[in-house]
C-alpha cells in the first residue's frame, strides 16, 4: 500500500484529489479475485469521477465476486511531479496498490486530446507504453468509449478495445480474464488476447495488419489471427429497463464537474444531426419508464444526498415521458430539499414550460444550440429547428423571465460561407430585438459561443476536409467583427485544437509515432489550455515525418479505405455516404424514431428496436 | 415547531485535507442521506440552516468541531446522532449533541479560543535546537509578522493571538501545542506560528511534513475555558 507523505499533500492544489476514502467507494482485497480492473480516467479528478460510464463499468465489475475494480485519475502536473520526485507510483484510489499490480487497467476514451495523458499514466505505472514491449508480468491495457470507433492512432499501446456499450461486455470480459488466470494463464498474453478476439465487440489491434498506398492512404487493415473477425461490431445493450445502474455512486468531497446526480433518461438519439458522431454511436433510442427512473432516483437520494438530480442524455427535452416523469420527480423529492435539472433543451416552448418547471431560479442562463447561422446550413448539417423555433423558445423564455441567452455554433461546417458565418450574428442580434418586443425595453444578454466543426468517423461528415486553421480563425474574426453591441459575448475555441482532434479523430496507426513523440516532448493535459502547446505538436509531426494535414484537411473518397473501416458502429456505410450527398443538397432527413426508417441499419444488423414509451401509452 | 440542536463532530485522518466547504457538503449530504427533517431556507435557492463555528484550513484535522443545525421539529437527540452516525463519511463522527434554544447565540460569536496540536517530524539531533527555538518565541515581549492576503498585507503581533508554544518530545519528534485566540478584528492560523518559528526562530523543521490537528475551540474568560455545547 503506498502512504503518500503530508509534506507532499500539503505541497499540491486539492489534496483531496488524491486522499480517497470517498463515500460508496467499493475496497475489495484485489489480491485475493481473480480479475482485479483499474479502472483509470485519463484526465483531473473532478472530470473523471463526473463521468457515467466508468460509474457503471465500477459497478458491474464490483457486484461479481471473482472481480475487484478501483478507480485512478491522471494526477495533476504538480502531484505528478511530486510522484516522479519521490518515486511514487500511480496507483489507485480504492487500495493504493499499484497500478502495474492489477490484472486489468483500462482506460475511457472520451476526448482525443486525452490520448497524451494515457501515455503519461502508463509510464508513471511504470507499464511498457507500447503494447509489443510488455511482458508476462504486465497488467493488460483495455480501452473503451467513443475514440474507441477510431482505435488505430492508439493501436500501438492498447492491447485490446471494447467497442460499444460495456454494460454486458464487461462481464463477458471480466469473466474472461478470471478464468484464463484460474486455468493458469494458457498461451500467456497472445493466449488471452485471442481468447478476448472472440468476445463479440472485442478488438485486438496486433490481431490486424495495415498496408498503405503509394500516395498514403490506406490499401487494407487485414485479420492475422484466427480468431480476429473482418470486421468488429459494436455492443449495445438491447433492454435498459433491466441494465445494471449504478444507484450507489462514490461520492465525492471535492466539487467534482457535474456534482449532483445524474440519471440516464434513456440512450441514443435518432435526430440525426449530420456532424455528430454520438447520435450514430448510440443509436438506437432505447428510453427507461418513467416508474423505474422514479426508483433509480431515490435510491441515488437516498445513497448520495445529492440536492440535485440531472437528467442526462443526448437530449433529454426527446425523451416521449419526460413532462410527467418531471413532475414525479419534483413532487417525491421537494421536501427533502432535492431539485430537479435538464441540462440539454432543444429550442422550442416545451422546454421552457418545463425548464420554467425545474428552475426556481431565474438568474441562470439558458442555452440554446443552432449550431448554425443559417437555415440552408441548419438544412445541410440537419439541425431540424428553425428560426421560428428559435424566436418562439427565446420570446418565452424572457417572457418566463430570463433575460440571459447563450447560442452554441459550429463553424468550419461543409458548405459554409461567410453568408453563413454573418447569420451567426444576425441570429445573436435577433434575439436581443426579441427582448426588445417581448419586455418593451433594452436588457437582454446574449453569449454567443462558438466551436469549429472536427469531422469525426462514422457520421456522414467523416469524409469532410476540416478548413485550415488560418481559415478557422479568419471566420472567427470576421465573426468577431460584426459584433458592436455589449450585451453580446463572444467566445470561440482554439483552431489549433480542433485541428489536432480533427487529426486524431481520422487518423491512422503511423499517428501512434507521433503521440510517443509529443509525450516525450511533455504534452498532457492537451484539452486544457493552459497546457495544450501547439509547438509541441508541430515539432512531433516534424520529427516523424508525418503530415497533420493529410488526416485533419484532405477531403477523402467515397471509395477510400477508411481507418475505422473494420470496426462498425452497427450504422451502414452506404447511409453515412447517402446523408453525405443528401447534406450537399440541404435535404433534410427526418427523425425515424416515430416510423419513417430510413434503414441506416442498426435495428436491423444489431438485431435491436426503438423503445419509446411514449408511442406505446 | 421548529428545533435549533448543537453538536461536537470530528475532521479525522480520513477527511485531513478536505477544504472547510467541502466539508461542510458532506455535512449536508449526510443530513440529507440520514432522513433527519432539515430546515430550509426560504426563497429561490433553499439551503440547509446549518451553521460551523469556525473554518479549518485544508490539511488540519479536528477533535472537535462544533455546528448547529435547525430541524423543522423536536427529535429525541440519542436517535438524531444514531441516525446521523450511520450516514456520516469516514472521519467525521459526532461526539456530542444537544437541544439548544433558538435565543442561543450564534457560535461564530461566540468562540473565542482555538487549541491546536502540531505533529512535527525531527531527527534526532535536531531536538535540543527545536526546544531553545520554542522557548525563544515564548520568551518574546512581541513577534511582528507580515499576514499576506488577498486583499493586501499587514503587520501583527503574533504575540496578540499566541501567547505561549508548549512542545513536548515524540518518538519521531516534536509536539507542539498552542492557544490560539480569536478576536473580532482577527486571528492566527497555527500554520503561519510554525512558519513565524521556522523563519524568525530557527525551528528547524519542515513546515510542509507537519501534521496539524485542532484539539479544541472554546468560549474563554480571563480564568476558564468552556465548550460551545456547555454554554
Amino acid at each position: 500500500m503506498i502512504k503518500i507523505p503530508p509534506a507532499v499533500l500539503s505541497r499540491v492544489a486539492k489534496p483531496a484529489r488524491y486522499t480517497g476514502h470517498e463515500q460508496n467507494c467499493v475496497v475489495k482485497d484485489s489480491s485475493r479475485v481473480d480479475a482485479a480492473f483499474a479502472l483509470a480516467f485519463p484526465d483531473v479528478y473532478e472530470v473523471g469521477m463526473s463521468h457515467l460510464g466508468l460509474k457503471i463499468l465500477y459497478h458491474i465489475i464490483n457486484r461479481r465476486s471473482d472481480a475487484a475494480a478501483e478507480r485512478v485519475y491522471a494526477p495533476w502536473p504538480d502531484m505528478e511531479a511530486e510522484m516522479r520526485a519521490a518515486g511514487i507510483p500511480l496507483h489507485t484510489m480504492e487500495s493504493f496498490r499499484p497500478v502495474a499490480e492489477f490484472d486489468v487497467v483500462g482506460f475511457t476514451l472520451q476526448y482525443e486530446l486525452s490520448y497524451t495523458n494515457i501515455l503519461n499514466m502508463l509510464d508513471l505505472a511504470g507499464i511498457p507504453l507500447k503494447s509489443a514491449d510488455r511482458g508476462e508480468q504486465h497488467p493488460l491495457v483495455i480501452a473503451g468509449g467513443p475514440c474507441a470507433f477510431n482505435a488505430e492512432p492508439l493501436a500501438d499501446f492498447i492491447d485490446f478495445f471494447v467497442l460499444g456499450e460495456s454494460e454486458e461486455a464487461v462481464d463477458d470480459v471480466a469473466a474472461a480474464v478470471a478464468d484464463w488466470k484460474r486455468a493458469g494463464k494458457p498461451g500467456g498474453r497472445r493466449g488471452f488476447l485471442a481468447r478476448a478476439a472472440a468476445i463479440p465487440g472485442v478488438y485486438v489491434p496486433a490481431f490486424y495488419d495495415a498496408a498503405y498506398n503509394a500516395d498514403g492512404t490506406l490499401a487494407a487493415v487485414t485479420a492475422n489471427h484466427p480468431a480476429a473477425a473482418p470486421v468488429v461490431t459494436k455492443r449495445i445493450v438491447a433492454d435498459l429497463e433491466h441494465a445494471p445502474y449504478p444507484t450507489k455512486p462514490v461520492l465525492p468531497y471535492l466539487e467534482i464537474v457535474h456534482d449532483r446526480i445524474m440519471l440516464e433518461l434513456f440512450r441514443g438519439c435518432t435526430r440525426g444531426c449530420r456532424f455528430c458522431q454520438a447520435g450514430v454511436l448510440y443509436r438506437p433510442v432505447r428510453e427507461r419508464k418513467p416508474e423505474t427512473l422514479l426508483r433509480l432516483a431515490q435510491e441515488l437520494v437516498d445513497s448520495t444526498g445529492y440536492s440535485e438530480i440531472s437528467l442526462t442524455s443526448l437530449s433529454s427535452a426527446d425523451y416521449s415521458c419526460l413532462k410527467d416523469t418531471v413532475g414525479l420527480l419534483i413532487d417525491r423529492f421537494k421536501d427533502q430539499g432535492v431539485s430537479v435539472s435538464l441540462p440539454s433543451l432543444r429550442i422550442d416552448s416545451f422546454s421552457i414550460e418545463l425548464a420554467q418547471e425545474v428552475q426556481k431560479v431565474r438568474k441562470s442562463g439558458l442555452t440554446f444550440a443552432p449550431e448554425a447561422g443559417t437555415q440552408r446550413l441548419r438544412d445541410v448539417i440537419n439541425k431540424g429547428v428553425t428560426e421560428k423555433d428559435l424566436e418562439e423558445a427565446v420570446g418565452a423564455a424572457f417572457r418566463a423571465g430570463w433575460s440571459g441567452v447563450k447560442l452554441y455554433f459550429m463553424i468550419g461546417l461543409p458548405t459554409e460561407t461567410d453568408d453563413d458565418i454573418r447569420g451567426i450574428a444576425a441570429l445573436a442580434y435577433r434575439v436581443l430585438d426579441i427582448y426588445r418586443e417581448v419586455k418593451g425595453k433594452r436588457g437582454a444578454r446574449v453569449s454567443v459561443s462558438v466551436s469549429s466543426f472536427v469531422p469525426k468517423p462514422h457520421t456522414p461528415f467523416q469524409w469532410y476536409g476540416q478548413d485550415a486553421v488560418a481559415e478557422l480563425e479568419r471566420k472567427q474574426q470576421l465573426l468577431k467583427s460584426l459584433f458592436k453591441d455589449r450585451s453580446i459575448s463572444f467566445s470561440w475555441h482554439d483552431a489549433h485544437v480542433s485541428f489536432l482532434e480533427a487529426v486524431f479523430a481520422r487518423g491512422d496507426r503511423r499517428l501512434g509515432e507521433v503521440l510517443l513523440a509529443a509525450w516525450r516532448r511533455g504534452a498532457k493535459f492537451d484539452g486544457w489550455s493552459e497546457y495544450f502547446k501547439f509547438t509541441v505538436w508541430q515539432d512531433a509531426f516534424n520529427e516523424t515525418g508525418v503530415d497533420p494535414h493529410f488526416y485533419a484537411g484532405r477531403e477523402r473518397t467515397a471509395d477510400e479505405v477508411l481507418p475505422w473501416d473494420h470496426l462498425s458502429a452497427g450504422v451502414d456505410k452506404s447511409f453515412l455516404e447517402r446523408e453525405y450527398r443528401q447534406a450537399l443538397a440541404a435535404d433534410p432527413t427526418p427523425d425515424c424514431r416515430r416510423g419513417d426508417c430510413r434503414v441506416c441499419g442498426v435495428c436491423q444488423g444489431l438485431g435491436v428496436d426503438i423503445i419509446d414509451w411514449g408511442t406505446s401509452s | 415547531m421548529s428545533a435549533k440542536y448543537r453538536l461536537e463532530i470530528t475532521k479525522g485522518e480520513e477527511v485531513r485535507y478536505v477544504s472547510h466547504l467541502d466539508y461542510m457538503r458532506s455535512i449536508e449530504r449526510a443530513v440529507r442521506r440520514s432522513k433527519l427533517p432539515a430546515a430550509y431556507s426560504e426563497g429561490f435557492n433553499p439551503h440547509m440552516k446549518i451553521a460551523f463555528a469556525s473554518a479549518l484550513s485544508v490539511g488540519v484535522a479536528s477533535e472537535a468541531e462544533y455546528m448547529d443545525i435547525e430541524l423543522t421539529h423536536e427529535l429525541d437527540p440519542a436517535a438524531m446522532g444514531e441516525a446521523l452516525a450511520r450516514h456520516l463519511p469516514p472521519g467525521i463522527a459526532v461526539r456530542r449533541l444537544r437541544p439548544v434554544s433558538a435565543r442561543h447565540a450564534a457560535l461564530m460569536a461566540v468562540v473565542n479560543l482555538a487549541a491546536y496540536r502540531i505533529s512535527l517530524p525531527l531527527p534526532a539531533a535536531a531536538a535540543g535546537p527545536a526546544r531553545e527555538a520554542v522557548s525563544r518565541f515564548n520568551a518574546a515581549a512581541a513577534v511582528p509578522y507580515i499576514k499576506e492576503n488577498p486583499k493586501g498585507k499587514r503587520e501583527i503581533d503574533v504575540k496578540t493571538y499566541v501567547s505561549e508554544v508548549s512542545a513536548t518530545a515524540t518518538a519521531d519528534g516534536m509536539e507542539l501545542a498552542l492557544a490560539v485566540r480569536i478576536t473580532p478584528t482577527g486571528s492566527i492560523k497555527p500554520a503561519e506560528v510554525l512558519k513565524v518559528l521556522v523563519d524568525n526562530f530557527a525551528l528547524p523543521a519542515d513546515p510542509d511534513a507537519a501534521l496539524v490537528t485542532r484539539t479544541g475551540l472554546f468560549v474563554a474568560d480571563g480564568t476558564s475555558r468552556i465548550s460551545p455545547l456547555d454554554i
